[in-house]
C-alpha cells in the first residue's frame, strides 16, 4: 500500500516559486491498477516521482507499506526501491550496453540472487512479455516497443510490491503501445500487481480500474470502474 | 534461493556493469586509452630506465672491461700488492673465482717520434703513461682484452719489442685530438708500426729506456684501456729493476652478488693495509655515482610527470564516460543500484585500463625493448647506454600507476554519481 498525505512539492523560491503539488491526499491498496491523468502540467509526472521516491516532496509525507520514508536517507530509499518498486520510463531507458536479458537481471543481481537464478527469473520476464527471442539483443537492436516491453521485464523481474510506470505509451505507436497495456493487464490479472501509470491518453488510462484526475496539483476527480 | 554475500554485491554488480561497457564500448576509444596508459607505462619505466642505463652502462663496461667483479690495487702509497704471489695461488685456488689477471703497471714516459729535441722551439713529442704488463691469456678471460683492438694486431705471446698503444693519447685516433685542452699532450705521427720509446725512471734515479714498435691500437669507452699503453706482463717484468713478482692490481671475475664476500676474504687473507681491495661498484668513481642519482632523481621526476598526465587522462576520459551516461547513472540510482556499485564499475573501467596498458608495456619492456638495447646499446662518448628495468621496479610502478588511475577514475565516478537521481534522470 502507498499513502501520500498533504504532500507539497514546490519548485524555486520567492516570487519564482512554483506549487505544482499542493497539500494532496491519496492512498492506493495493493493489486490496485491506477492511471493518473490530467492536462499537461497538471503535476502527473510530480506526483508519480514523489510517489516512487525518485524525488522529495517540500512537505507532507509518502509512506511506502507503512514506511515513513521522509525518515529514510538515499541509501535506503536505493533500497527501498529496489526490494519494492519497479519503473518503467517514457522513453525505455534501458542500459545501451547491456543485452535484454542482463538489462533485465541487473536489478536482481544488486538484491542478491545468484547468476544463475537472475538468468532464469530474467528469462521467465521476457517470456511473460513474449520476447524470449530477443534476450541477446542490444536495446539499438530492438524496436521501441520491444524496448519497453524489456522495461517492463525489468521493472517485474525482481517482483516489486508497485510497479510505477511514467507515460509508457507516449513513444509507441499504436500497435505497440496496445502490447505494452496488455501486459500491465496481464500483470495486473495473474499477478495482481500494484500498478500506477501516468499518461495523458485517455484510450490507456482506461485500462486501470481506477483513474486519478489531476487539475493545477489536486486531486479532481478519483473513480474506480465497476467490477 | 541463493544469496550472496551482501557485502560484496556492489563489487560483483560494479564488476558485471564494467565488463559489460568495456565489452561493448567502441573498440577505438578503448584502444586510444589503453595506448595512453602503455605509454605513460613506458614513460614511466624506460625514459628513467634509460636515464640511469646511460651511467649503468658505464659501470657494466668498467666492470666487464677493466676492473672484474673485485679489483685488488696498491694500497695508498705502495707501489705494488704486497705478498703478490701468496695472494694469486690464493684466488687461483678459490672456487667461486672463475678467472684473474695480475697486472703489472709502471708510469713511464713515451717518446713518439724518437727525437728528443725538436726544431723550432717546441716541445718533445712525449707523454707520460701508464704502462700495464699483462698476461695475455689470462686478460683475455677476464676482460676479453683482444676485442679492444681497433686497428692492428693484439700481442702474442713469448714476442718483444711490441706495443699496444692507448687511442686516448694519440692524436690520429684521440676523441680529444678536436680539443685545445691547456696540458693535455697527444702523441702526433704514432700508429700501427710506428717506432716509441719508452723510458721508466726508477725511485733512485736510474733510467731504463727500450723501443718498441706499436702493434696496435686499443679503444674503450673506459678510461683505464684508452690511457694506457700494454706490454707482455714478462717484459714489463724484465724492465722493472726491483719488485718483480709483485705486481700492482689483480681483477678478478666471479659471481656481481658474491664480490663482497670475496672482497672480505681477501682482506682476511692478506691483511687490510697490504692492497686496497674492491667490489667494482666501489671502485667506480664517485662522481660518476653523483651522476647516477641525478640521472635517478631525473627519471623519478620525468615519470612523475607522465604520471599526472595519465591520472588526468584517466580523470578525464572517466569524467566525460560518466557525464555522458549521467542519465543511465539516474535510471540505475531510480532502479536501485547502489552508487557505490555504479562507482565500482567505474573504477573497474579505470583499472582495466591502466593493467592493460601497464601489462602490454611489461611486455614491451621486458620482451623487446631491454633485449634490444643490450643488443644494441645507446652509442654515447662516455658509455654505451642500456635500458635498466628491474622486475621490482617495474611491479612498483605498475602499482603507482595503478592506485592513480583508481584514483582518478574514482573521483569523477563520484561527481556524478551523487547527482540528484531524478535531475540525472530528467537530464536537468
Amino acid at each position: 500500500m502507498i499513502t501520500a498525505k498533504k504532500l507539497v512539492k514546490s519548485y524555486g523560491s520567492g516570487e519564482l516559486e512554483l506549487t505544482v503539488l499542493k497539500s494532496l491526499d491519496l492512498e492506493i491498496q495493493d493489486g490496485e491498477f491506477v492511471a493518473i491523468i490530467g492536462p499537461s502540467g497538471a503535476g502527473k509526472s510530480t506526483l508519480l516521482y514523489q510517489l516512487s521516491l525518485l524525488d522529495a516532496p517540500t512537505s507532507g509525507e509518502v509512506y511506502v507499506d507503512g514506511v515513513k520514508t521522509s525518515e529514510l536517507n538515499e541509501v535506503e530509499k536505493t533500497q527501498l526501491r529496489l526490494r519494492k518498486l519497479g519503473y518503467v520510463f517514457q522513453d525505455y531507458a534501458l542500459l545501451p550496453e547491456l543485452t535484454a536479458i542482463e538489462n533485465v537481471m541487473l536489478p536482481m543481481l544488486m538484491q542478491g540472487l545468484s547468476r544463475e537464478v537472475a538468468l532464469e527469473k530474467a528469462r521467465r520476464a521476457l517470456a511473460r512479455i513474449s520476447l524470449s527471442d530477443k534476450e541477446q539483443n542490444l536495446p539499438n537492436q530492438l524496436s521501441g516497443g520491444q524496448q519497453q516491453r524489456v522495461s517492463i521485464a525489468r521493472a517485474i523481474g525482481h517482483d516489486p510490491h508497485i510497479l510505477f510506470a511514467d507515460e509508457p505509451t507516449a513513444n509507441l505507436d499504436s500497435m505497440s503501445a496496445k502490447l505494452v497495456m496488455d501486459a500491465f493487464l496481464d500483470l495486473h490479472h495473474k499477478d495482481k500487481q500494484t500498478v500506477i501509470m501516468v499518461t495523458h491518453e485517455e484510450e490507456y488510462a482506461a485500462y486501470a480500474e481506477r483513474i486519478i484526475a489531476l487539475s493545477d496539483g489536486l486531486v479532481v476527480r478519483d473513480e474506480r470502474k465497476k467490477k | 534461493m541463493l544469496r550472496n554475500n551482501m557485502r560484496f554485491l556492489p563489487l560483483r554488480v560494479g564488476f558485471f556493469l564494467a565488463t559489460r561497457q568495456i565489452r561493448r564500448s567502441g573498440k577505438g576509444t578503448t584502444s586510444l586509452i589503453v595506448f595512453i596508459m602503455m605509454l605513460t607505462f613506458l614513460n614511466m619505466v624506460v625514459v628513467s630506465g634509460l636515464l640511469v642505463g646511460l651511467i649503468a652502462g658505464s659501470f657494466k663496461q668498467f666492470r666487464e672491461s677493466y676492473s672484474g667483479e673485485v679489483i685488488v690495487t696498491s694500497a695508498q702509497g705502495r707501489d705494488y700488492i704486497e705478498e703478490s704471489p701468496e695472494l694469486i695461488a690464493f684466488l687461483e685456488s678459490h672456487s667461486r673465482v672463475t678467472a684473474i689477471s695480475p697486472r703489472y703497471g709502471v708510469n713511464v714516459q713515451v717518446l713518439g717520434t724518437l727525437n728528443d729535441l725538436p726544431e723550432k722551439n717546441e716541445r718533445p713529442n712525449r707523454i707520460g703513461v701508464r704502462l700495464s704488463g699483462i698476461d695475455l691469456e689470462r686478460e683475455e678471460k677476464v676482460t676479453g682484452f683482444s676485442r679492444f683492438i681497433i686497428e692492428g694486431e693484439p700481442l702474442t705471446k713469448g714476442e718483444e719489442g711490441y706495443i699496444l698503444a692507448g687511442a686516448n693519447f694519440l692524436r690520429k685516433y684521440s676523441t680529444f685530438a678536436d680539443a685545445n685542452i691547456p696540458g693535455l699532450d697527444l702523441l702526433s705521427d704514432v700508429e700501427v708500426g710506428s717506432r716509441v720509446r719508452i723510458t721508466l725512471t726508477t725511485k733512485e734515479g736510474t733510467k731504463v729506456v727500450k723501443d718498441f714498435i706499436v702493434k696496435g691500437i686499443v679503444k674503450s669507452k673506459v678510461d683505464e684501456i684508452s690511457t694506457r699503453f700494454f706490454i707482455t706482463d714478462n717484459e714489463l717484468r724484465r724492465l722493472l729493476p726491483v719488485n718483480k713478482e709483485q705486481v700492482q692490481e689483480i681483477a678478478i671475475k666471479t659471481d656481481y652478488e658474491y664480490a663482497p664476500t670475496l672482497v672480505q676474504e681477501i682482506k682476511d687473507f692478506m691483511g687490510s693495509h697490504a692492497a686496497r681491495v674492491q667490489t667494482t661498484d666501489e671502485a667506480i668513481p664517485s662522481f660518476l655515482r653523483d651522476i647516477e642519482t641525478t640521472f635517478r632523481i631525473l627519471g623519478n621526476a620525468l615519470s612523475s610527470f607522465a604520471l599526472i598526465v595519465a591520472s588526468i587522462t584517466i580523470f578525464i576520459v572517466i569524467f566525460i564516460n560518466a557525464v555522458t551516461k549521467r542519465k543511465f547513472i539516474g535510471i540505475m540510482k531510480g532502479i536501485g543500484i547502489s552508487p557505490l556499485a555504479i562507482q565500482f564499475s567505474y573504477i573497474f573501467q579505470a583499472l582495466f585500463y591502466g593493467v592493460v596498458g601497464s601489462a602490454i608495456g611489461l611486455v614491451l619492456t621486458f620482451g623487446f625493448l631491454q633485449p634490444y638495447f643490450d643488443l644494441h646499446p645507446i652509442n654515447f662518448p662516455f658509455s654505451d647506454g642500456i635500458l635498466v628495468a628491474t622486475p621490482a621496479g617495474a611491479a612498483l610502478r605498475i602499482l603507482i600507476l595503478l592506485t592513480v588511475t583508481l584514483i582518478a577514475g574514482y573521483l569523477p565516478a563520484k561527481l556524478i554519481v551523487r547527482k540528484n537521481t531524478l535531475d540525472s534522470i530528467l537530464g536537468r
